[in-house]
């Protein structure tokens, strides 16, 4: 199987008041098709960073990084621009949905940045990925009427909502309770059963137990790196 | 005295930010001291009350007829005066200009012909001397005068022992009884009074002159009703009698003015609202941006607040503390612009006062008076409400819950955003219809600068008359007075040219059609001359001039306008044809011996020169009590004054021109006065595009700054920059819209004011160009204003506009 994400040691460092920071020191990591990866380790390691490196929110200082073949540095900003629209899904801590606009506004943001897409196409798209989340009695609501868990929810629907090549998590249950949490992580378990990429950042260790590979990381490098062959169990069974 | 610390922190805070306080210090003390000077000067004019004591009492009394005021009805109105028990001190004066001769020169000095009552009536004593009493009044008596402090000092070296010394005015010998104190000016700007002769003392119910009234109103008295009464009374009298003194027809009203309101004849208190306006607006704009440098600053510590509130601080303290800042701002901006104010102030008054000392009235003083003063403390109230209380109010009114709980940016921002765009747009709205109003005033001042009155004024002197029926009875002896009086001037080598004219009235064209005989409804102004005119106005285009043969036993003749011609008869000869006019109510028949160049409408500044007609007669057929001489020197203006003195005098030592002074005077005023509005008008409107440019640039930034995370989150789901700057912009055109749609409505309407005031002068089309250029100037400048910020913030990293707090 080809990779779909390739990093041939990338670096990324922080200068901030002539202190250097190495968030991410000489990576190398091959992701490929349908993986359920999740990444671990302290706080302040440098996961975060990576995850903004996989989903060209900003670039390496050093390294190579080829997407589906493509080398990601020799794209300009519009070609990033169209990448995160078309292959990538992000699913952030802090939800990150816009408050001006409505449950069904934010979830079809990445679609308007797409060219020749009617607004029934949009409008189905739409409904279809806020059923799978369970939103779709909530379309006309702003999300400071939603609570935590449903603003998740929405933050799902919106990263699944372009039929993304990869998802991207950043600790998605972070600032969720241990019931919202685990309806995020079955939705994903379920979205990754259909044979989504994923990688996902994550503190808690029965979160990563659903995924199908495992990544740590300490002081921007990777320690381990295990793959978890069998199908985990689903995450009810383990509590 | 925790408020005591609270300054304090205050004041450590502007001290440890210098740019931020000197640049806010600059908005408020520009928009202030605009605010502020504007409505003091403009009030000094327009509604101080007179500096004399009591003077809010003192007003000036004119019939009102069909819609005229000046109407000549002094004998109704005194008549109704004496009736109604409405004053209680009033008289008339006459205004006049006298030579002052001492040695050989000479100078022509505004004096006044005034009652005994009128010193007691302004309740100022002399310094020195008496006043004038009722023996002056007499035929017989001794020629006596008062001397204003100006002259006493300017003219007289502060003589102390001039009190009963001889002068000579108007060639007269006349001793002099006594100096009235400094500033004292009364009634308007005199600086000398005589006794007022015997033959305006008793005015005849057949007289059409015009008299000045001054009068003090009752206490117990409203102006209403004071207004009522007289106007009750004379127009019973008038109705009774106008058809005996062959007056005209209508209703007789009466109407008290102040003094300044009536020196600015009505227009003052449209021009003190409208420039008021344009200053207030231009103060908000100075507050939106002080506004807006305190809330940005505000927002700096919203955490700060946030912790405070949570720890207990009540919600006024809260307030207080986050307005400090801009209390103690505004009010040291207040003071400076006080003081750079009154300096302005009274630079002005010695500006204006060394440039026109003759012709400004007593009351125009430019200090700092307390209505300034008063003024002062409100726009400083009022800057401190818009700038500091507001922005600290909806700081300390935030929801702590927000602002505490990390990474949600709920309802708080976007209602900060709405308030951001509504000032936005509130501001494009200000300044669009400022810039519009400005560019329409610019217009019609280059329209004055460049106003073809159709007069050659080059070194001609203007010299005006009233001969008294008393010494001139007849219309013989009023011609040959003005006859004798050009050839007089003429001998002079200095004086090239000479011609008398007056102002007949208005008279109406009878014109036969196939029909019938039809009148005219179109107005002649129709004059009358004496002399060649054609050095000064009316240049003869064909035919030839009026001559001493056109007399009384000669046919009656007329040099028609070119606009008549070309009105009337477009393809006609009009020289020796004959037309029937109706002039005073009586038909005439003239016949056409030339045509002259077209005149500009004296009664207004701005209609077309074709668009009136004029008639000129001959002035030894038609005649008139009131005479205008124009005179044109050589080279030397002085010796040409003297010499027109001297010949004045040799035929009546009694007589003075009511005014003597270069025909350009009135027009290089108008000119001045368009000049010196103009470049005021420019100064606040470049000051207002500056603090609005600044003020929407900030806004913007401000805006586009908060919503940095935003930006983050749409370009994590695939927005191109192109993408998030158009988006910008729409907003952005949305305000601009929604700005300049209401600034255009509002401009509109003052619009239709403006062209019924200026009757019509500016072509429409004109105010197409002026909003197509405002308005692509403007939307130019806020598209700017939002896209630099922008495209700042889209090029950060996502990563980093994600962090971005
Ligand atoms: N924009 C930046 N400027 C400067 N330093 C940065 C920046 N972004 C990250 N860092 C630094 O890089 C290091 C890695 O940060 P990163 O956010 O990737 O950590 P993390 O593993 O996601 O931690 P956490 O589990 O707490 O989210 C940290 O030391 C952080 O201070
Ligand atoms: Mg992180």
């Amino acid at each position: 199987m080809t990779a779909l994400i390739q990093l041939k040691n990338i670096s990324k460092h922080f200068v901030t008041d002539e202190v250097e920071t190495h968030a991410v020191n000489q990576i190398n990591l091959s992701i490929t098709q349908g993986e359920y990866l999740a990444l671990s380790g302290p706080s302040g390691c440098g996961k975060s960073t990576l995850l903004s490196l996989l989903g060209l929110l900003d670039s390496p200082s050093e390294g190579t990084y080829h997407l589906t073949g493509l080398d990601a540095s020799s794209l300009n900003r519009n070609e990033r621009a169209k990448i995160r629209n078309e292959k990538v899904g992000f699913v952030f801590q802090s939800f990150n949905l816009i408050s001006d606009l409505t449950v069904a506004e934010n979830v079809m943001l990445p679609l308007t940045y797409q060219k020749g897409l009617s607004k029934q196409t949009m409008m189905d798209k739409v409904n279809d990925v806020l059923q799978q989340v369970e939103m779709s009695h909530r379309t006309r609501h702003f999300p400071s009427q939603l609570s935590g868990g449903q603003q998740q929810r929405v933050a799902v629907a919106r990263a699944l909502v372009n039929d993304p090549a990869f998802i991207l998590a950043d600790e998605p249950t972070g600032n969720l309770d241990s019931k919202n949490a685990e309806a995020v992580m079955q939705l994903l378990n379920s979205l990754h059963q259909k044979g989504s990429t994923i990688v996902m950042v994550t503190h808690d260790p029965r979160s990563a137990e659903c995924a199908s590979r495992q990544v740590e990381m300490l002081d921007g490098q990777i320690i381990r790196d295990s793959l978890i062959t069998q199908t985990a169990a689903p995450i009810s069974a383990a509590i | 005295m925790s408020w005591l610390l609270d300054i304090k922190y205050a004041f450590r805070l502007l001290i440890k930010a210098p740019k931020f306080t000197a640049l806010t210090l600059v908005v408020l003390i520009g928009g202030l001291s605009l605010s502020l000077f504007t409505f003091s000067f403009l009030y000094a004019i327009v509604y101080k009350p007179l500096p004399l004591p009591e003077g809010d009492t003192v007003y000036r009394v004119f019939g009102n007829h069909n819609g005229h005021r000046h109407a000549n009805v002094a004998y109704e109105i005194l008549q109704a005066m004496q009736q109604e028990d409405v004053f209680s001190e009033y008289g008339i004066w006459q205004d006049t200009s006298v030579r002052l001769s001492i040695n050989d020169a000479g100078k022509t000095i505004p004096a006044s012909f005034v009652q005994p009552n009128m010193f007691s009536f302004s309740r100022t004593e002399p310094i020195m001397g008496r006043t004038i009493n009722q023996e002056d009044l007499r035929t017989d008596a001794e020629k006596v005068v008062v001397l204003s402090h100006t002259v006493w000092q300017n003219d007289f070296n502060q003589d102390p022992n001039i009190v009963g010394k001889n002068i000579r005015i108007n060639e007269t010998v006349t001793t002099v009884i006594g100096v009235m104190p400094k500033n004292y000016n009364f009634p308007i700007v005199s600086k000398l009074w005589l006794p007022l002769p015997q033959q305006l003392q008793n005015i005849q119910p057949s007289s059409k002159q015009q008299y000045p009234i001054y009068a003090r109103l009752n206490h117990n008295i409203s102006l209403k009703q004071a207004e009522q009464q007289l106007s009750d009374a004379a127009n019973s009298i008038y109705q009774l009698t106008y058809k005996q003194y062959d007056k005209e027809e209508g209703e007789l009203s009466i109407e008290l003015a102040s003094f300044p309101i009536a020196q600015t004849d009505r227009d003052g208190s449209i021009v003190f609202t409208f420039f008021n306006l344009i200053a207030l607006s231009i103060l908000i704009l100075a507050c939106i941006n002080v506004g807006n440098l305190l809330l940005a600053r505000a927002i700096e510590r919203q955490k700060e607040i946030a912790i405070r509130a949570a720890l207990g601080a009540p919600q006024k303290r809260l307030t207080l503390q986050l307005m400090w800042e801009g209390i103690i701002i505004t009010l040291l901006g207040g003071v400076l612009s006080v003081l750079l104010v009154g300096a302005l102030l009274s630079t002005t008054d010695s500006i204006i006062k060394s440039a026109l000392p003759n012709n400004i009235p007593f009351w125009w003083n430019w200090e700092l008076d307390a209505p300034t003063l008063l003024m002062a403390i409100v726009f400083t109230l009022l800057t401190i409400f818009l700038a500091s209380f507001i922005p600290a109010w909806r700081s300390a009114n935030q929801d702590i819950n927000a602002t505490l709980r990390d990474g949600t940016r709920g309802a708080q921002s976007k209602k900060a955003g709405k308030l951001s765009r509504m000032l936005v747009t509130f501001q494009i709205f200000l300044i669009s219809t400022l810039l519009l109003m400005g560019s329409v005033s610019a217009f019609i001042a280059y329209f004055l600068l460049n106003v073809d009155f159709g007069v050659n004024y080059d070194r001609t002197y203007l010299a005006s008359f009233n001969l008294q029926k008393q010494e001139y009875p007849t219309e013989q002896q009023q011609r040959n007075f003005i006859q004798g009086l050009l050839t007089e001037l003429e001998q002079s080598p200095q004086i090239t040219n000479t011609f008398s004219y007056f102002f007949i009235g208005q008279s109406t064209l009878k014109i036969q059609t196939e029909k019938d005989i039809n009148t005219l409804p179109k107005k002649i102004k129709t004059f009358s001359i004496i002399g060649k005119g054609d050095f000064y106005r009316a240049e003869l285009l064909q035919g030839r001039h009026l001559s001493i043969s056109d007399n009384e036993n000669a046919q009656r003749v007329v040099l028609v306008s070119q606009s008549m011609v070309e009105r009337y008869w477009p393809d006609e000869m009009v020289l020796g044809k004959t037309i029937d006019v109706m002039l005073n109510q009586q038909e005439q028949t003239f016949t056409i011996v030339g045509v002259v160049a077209n005149l500009a409408d004296g009664s207004s500044f701005y209609s077309d020169k074709i668009s009136e007609d004029e008639m000129h007669l001959s002035g030894l057929q038609f005649s008139s009590s009131y005479p205008r001489i124009i005179y044109k020197y050589h080279d030397n203006e002085q010796e040409a004054e003297e010499y027109f003195y001297q010949s004045l005098f040799k035929f009546n030592r009694n007589l003075e021109p009511n005014r003597l002074e270069p025909a350009s005077y009135s027009s290089d005023m108008m000119k001045n006065i368009a000049v010196i509005v103009a470049w005021i008008t420019f100064g606040s409107a470049g000051f207002a595009l500056l603090l609005a440019l600044t003020g929407i640039y900030g806004l913007t930034a401000n805006s586009v700054v908060q919503r940095t995370h935003e930006i983050g989150v749409r370009r994590a789901v695939g927005a191109t920059d192109r993408n998030i700057i158009q988006l910008f912009l729409k907003h952005g055109s949305k305000q601009l819209m929604i700005g300049m749609g209401a600034g255009m409505m509002v401009f509109s309407v003052i619009a239709i004011a403006f062209q019924s005031f200026t009757e019509n002068m500016i072509p429409p089309l004109l105010y197409v160009a002026l909003i197509t250029v405002v308005v692509t100037l403007l939307s130019v400048i806020v598209m700017l204003a939002i896209y630099l910020p922008t495209r700042k913030a889209v090029k950060l990293e996502p990563s980093a506009a994600l962090r971005y707090e």
